[in-house]
Order: structure tokens, then sequence, then C-alpha cells
């Protein structure tokens, strides 16, 4: 019972929101508006469960003594953002804002600006010529590197239009094939999932 | 080891001595609008006064250097041209910069919140919004980012599902807008215009070469061409030094890398 009651569920609201799909009755709009309600309630709940755990994890982590000041950063942020926002509003000059603003975003910004320098090392140490393979994919790289910036235009007319050229037939196809692979995929798992083939998200089982 | 140090020190140096010096330096390249901006721009340009696009902020805090030139030279246009825009956010952290940038936009053309734009915020799975939203926007935003009821504003009374939206701009650093192409665009049939942080426009070109997404105005680059198009100078042309003087940075550490990779190969066979 434990595992068929949640199949049947999975299968029931499966099959009901492929076949809405395909009808505009009354019924079936009003089918998929319910299931799409219960769908965000249920999500909204895993957003309290990942800061329960994201609080217990860190309160865990204090008691063994790791890490300690970092710990308290993180969970003293969980805390004065929310109160900030209770107490101040969110509107455009509120203390919530302002601590958006001026803390977290280039907080974020800083550590994300972080990867061009490690991109330029590993451009230095990476980006070798080995092989033929290699060679055509640093040449490409070149090709689109001085392409998607403005001085391209100034070298030659023509660096844009092979950029174009490299970004819309060889990398598109093999995108496409990706992707391809990953919409294929994805339909033989869902299937998977609706008949009860697949029921590893009931506990690994 | 230490020389393996000393030449990374060297290299993020260099990095941070090119970029600093270009941004003193205020070098202006010229950016010829690519096919792509210049449809997004004329899209945008041709459409009625009073026409509704729906904005949603699809991206984190961390791209906001790149993407916010994007959005700024994109909503000034609209507010320029008079369109009224609903703002949404399937992403958290781009609820408040989408508010604060809807706001800064909307102050410049002296635009009133709930008559000419309007900002509903975040709700958790996008998919769930994202379809939600083709039946009711009222339903799945029952308040605005402010909470007032969004029934009682004044522009959303007229605005019930897509059928009343033209276009939808979803500004992204991710592979949220393919959310908006399948689901909106597959099912509504509602047309997707992006713009896009640099690093992802590869990742949409087979959706905009089948048609599903309508347009791609793409990282810090299309946003300087969009702000020539729009003939207002922002950060995307300000940015477009310090990225050309990376780019070529890049460049040369990669023929100096191969310089030495070949010397050093060439001397092994000695």
């Amino acid at each position: 019972m434990q595992q068929r009651l949640p199949v049947l569920i999975c299968f029931v609201a499966g099959i009901l929101m492929f076949l809405q799909y395909f009808s505009r009755h009354p019924v079936a709009r009003t089918v998929f508006v319910s299931i799409n309600d219960y769908w965000q309630i249920i999500f909204a709940f895993t957003l309290l469960v990942g800061v329960a755990a994201f609080g217990k994890s860190n309160l865990r982590q204090i008691g063994r003594g790791i890490d300690t000041p970092y710990r308290f950063i993180a969970l003293s942020g969980l805390v004065i953002m929310p109160v900030l926002a209770i107490i101040g509003g969110i509107k455009i000059d509120s203390p919530f804002q302002w601590a958006f603003e001026y803390m977290l975003a280039p907080m974020q910004a800083t550590v994300f600006s972080l990867l061009a320098f490690f991109v330029a090392s590993a451009s230095y140490r990476g980006f070798r010529a080995r092989n033929l393979q290699a060679a055509v994919l640093l040449g490409a790289a070149l090709i689109v590197l001085i392409g998607r910036v403005p001085i391209s235009e100034m070298i030659s007319d023509s660096f844009p239009k092979v950029t174009f050229w490299i970004q819309n037939y060889p990398s598109m196809s093999a995108r496409r094939g990706i992707l391809i692979g990953i919409g294929l995929g994805s339909m033989t798992t869902a299937l998977r999932v609706i008949l009860g083939i697949e029921r590893t998200y009931l506990r690994g089982e | 080891m230490m020389d393996r140090l000393k030449t990374r020190w060297i290299i993020f140096g260099g990095l941070f001595i090119v970029v600093t010096v270009s941004y003193l330096l205020r070098i202006k390249f010229e950016s010829t609008a690519s096919p792509e901006v210049q449809k997004s721009f004329t899209y945008l340009e041709e459409l009625p006064e009073g026409s509704v696009i729906m904005v949603s902020f699809d991206h984190e805090a961390s791209s906001l250097p790149e993407i916010r030139p994007l959005a700024l030279a994109m909503l000034r246009h609209a507010f320029k041209n008079d369109l009224k825009i609903v703002g949404v956010s399937l992403f958290a952290e781009g609820t408040a910069i989408g508010y604060r940038l809807l706001t800064e936009t909307a102050g410049e053309s002296g635009k009133t919140y709930g008559a000419d734009y309007v900002f509903l915020g975040f709700k958790p799975q996008q998919i769930s919004a994202i379809l939600g939203m083709g039946e009711s926007i009222m339903h799945v935003f029952p308040e605005d980012y402010l909470g007032t009821p969004t029934d009682e504003i004044p522009m959303m009374r007229g605005i019930k599902n897509y059928e009343e939206i033209e276009m939808i701009v979803s500004i992204a650093d991710g592979a949220l807008t393919v959310h908006w192409i399948e689901y909106v665009g597959g099912q509504y049939d509602q047309p997707i215009m992006a713009a896009l942080t640099a690093a992802m426009i590869t990742t949409y070109d087979p959706y905009l070469a089948s048609g599903q997404l309508y347009s791609v105005v793409g990282g810090l680059k299309g946003a300087a061409e969009y702000e020539n198009l729009l003939g207002r100078q922002g950060g995307g042309n300000r940015g477009m030094t310090a990225q050309t003087t990376a780019h070529l940075y890049v460049i040369t550490l990669i023929i100096i890398g191969n310089i030495m990779y070949f010397r050093a190969r060439k001397a092994g066979r000695e």
C-alpha cells in the first residue's frame, strides 16, 4: 500500500495532465488549474523544507565548531532579510531593498566575476593545440572570441560572418543533437514514472 | 610549484590591470546592430502605443553587471514608446532587481505604477506559474509585489491571460527562458523574446533558428547595440571596452600558452 498509493496518484495526475493538454473543455481547464494550484502549494512547502535543512545543517556544524564564524554569518542572513522585509517592507527605499542591492548583489557579482580570472588562467594552461581536433577547437574559439567584440568589425567584415557561421552551423547542429536526446530522454522518463515502472522517487526503491 | 603560482598571479594581475585601465581610458567602440538585436528593437518600436508586454526577470543577482544594461535599454525603449509593462520574476533573486529596474526606468519616463506598469513579483515553481498565467494571471498572482490586490490595479483590469499580452520578454542568465518557450510558446502560441547573458546565447540558438524564440538580445554587446539603436548610451557601451580588452588579453594568453607548449615539445624531442 505504501508503494501503490503514490504510484496510483502519480498515474492519475500524469494521465490527467496529459489529456487536458488536448482539450479546451471547462472541466479540463478546472482540472488543470486545480492540479497547478496543488503543484505550487507543494513546491512552497519544499522551500520551507530547504530553509529548515539549511538552518539545521549550519547549527549542527556550529555545534561541532566547524567554520563557526561563516556559519553564523550565513544564518544571520537567513534571519535578518525576512526580519527587514517584515519591519520595513519591500518598497524601493526599504532597508530590505538596500541590503539586497548593496550587500547581496555586489557579493554575488564579485564571486561570479572571479570566473574571469580562472578563465584567463585556464586559457593559458589548458587551451593547447595538442592534436588536430584540439587545433580546430582552438581556431574556432579564437574566431568566436574576437567575433563577439566590436573590434572584429575593425579587423575585417568577415569576422562577424564567420562567427555567425560557427555558431549557427557546427555549434548549433551539436546542440540540436543534445536537445533532441534530452527531449527523448525526458519523454521516456516521464512515461516510465507515469506508468509506475520508474519508482526511484519512492525512497529509491 | 612556486613557478606555477607565480604565473597564475601574473595572469590574474594582468587581467585586473587590463580591465581597470580600459574602464579608465573610456575608449568607445562602434557596435553595428546584429540582425537579432535589430529585430528585437524593431518589434518594440512598431508595437502600437498602449500595447502590453510581460517582462520576466529570470536571473540571479550574480549576473547583474551584464543583465542590468540589457534590461535598462529594453525597459527604457518600452516606456519611451508608451508600452505597458507587466513585470514578473521566476527567480526569487530577480524579484527585488526587477522591481528596482522597473521603478527606475518608469521614474525616468514619468510613468505611473498601476497605470503604466505593474510588478507582480515572484511565484515559486516556474512551470506551474507559467502555465497558470495562461488561464488567469490574477489567479496566479492575486496580489502584486507590494501587496495590492491585483484586481484593484487599474492596468490589470483588462488583462486576463496571455491573450492580452503582445510579447513576453524573458531577461535571463540561465535556462528559464526555455520554460517560456516550451510551455507558453508551445501551448499558448505566445511570441517570446529573450535578453540573455553572453554565455547563454548558444543554448538558445536552436530555438531561435526554429522560430520558437522570436529574437535574442545577447550579452553586453547586445546591450551596447541596443543602446546605440535607442540613441542613449549606458552600461553596455561602457562595458564594451573592458570586454574587448579582456577578450584580447585571453587570446594573447592562448597564443603565448601555445608557443610555450610547442617550444617545450620541440625541446623534449631534441
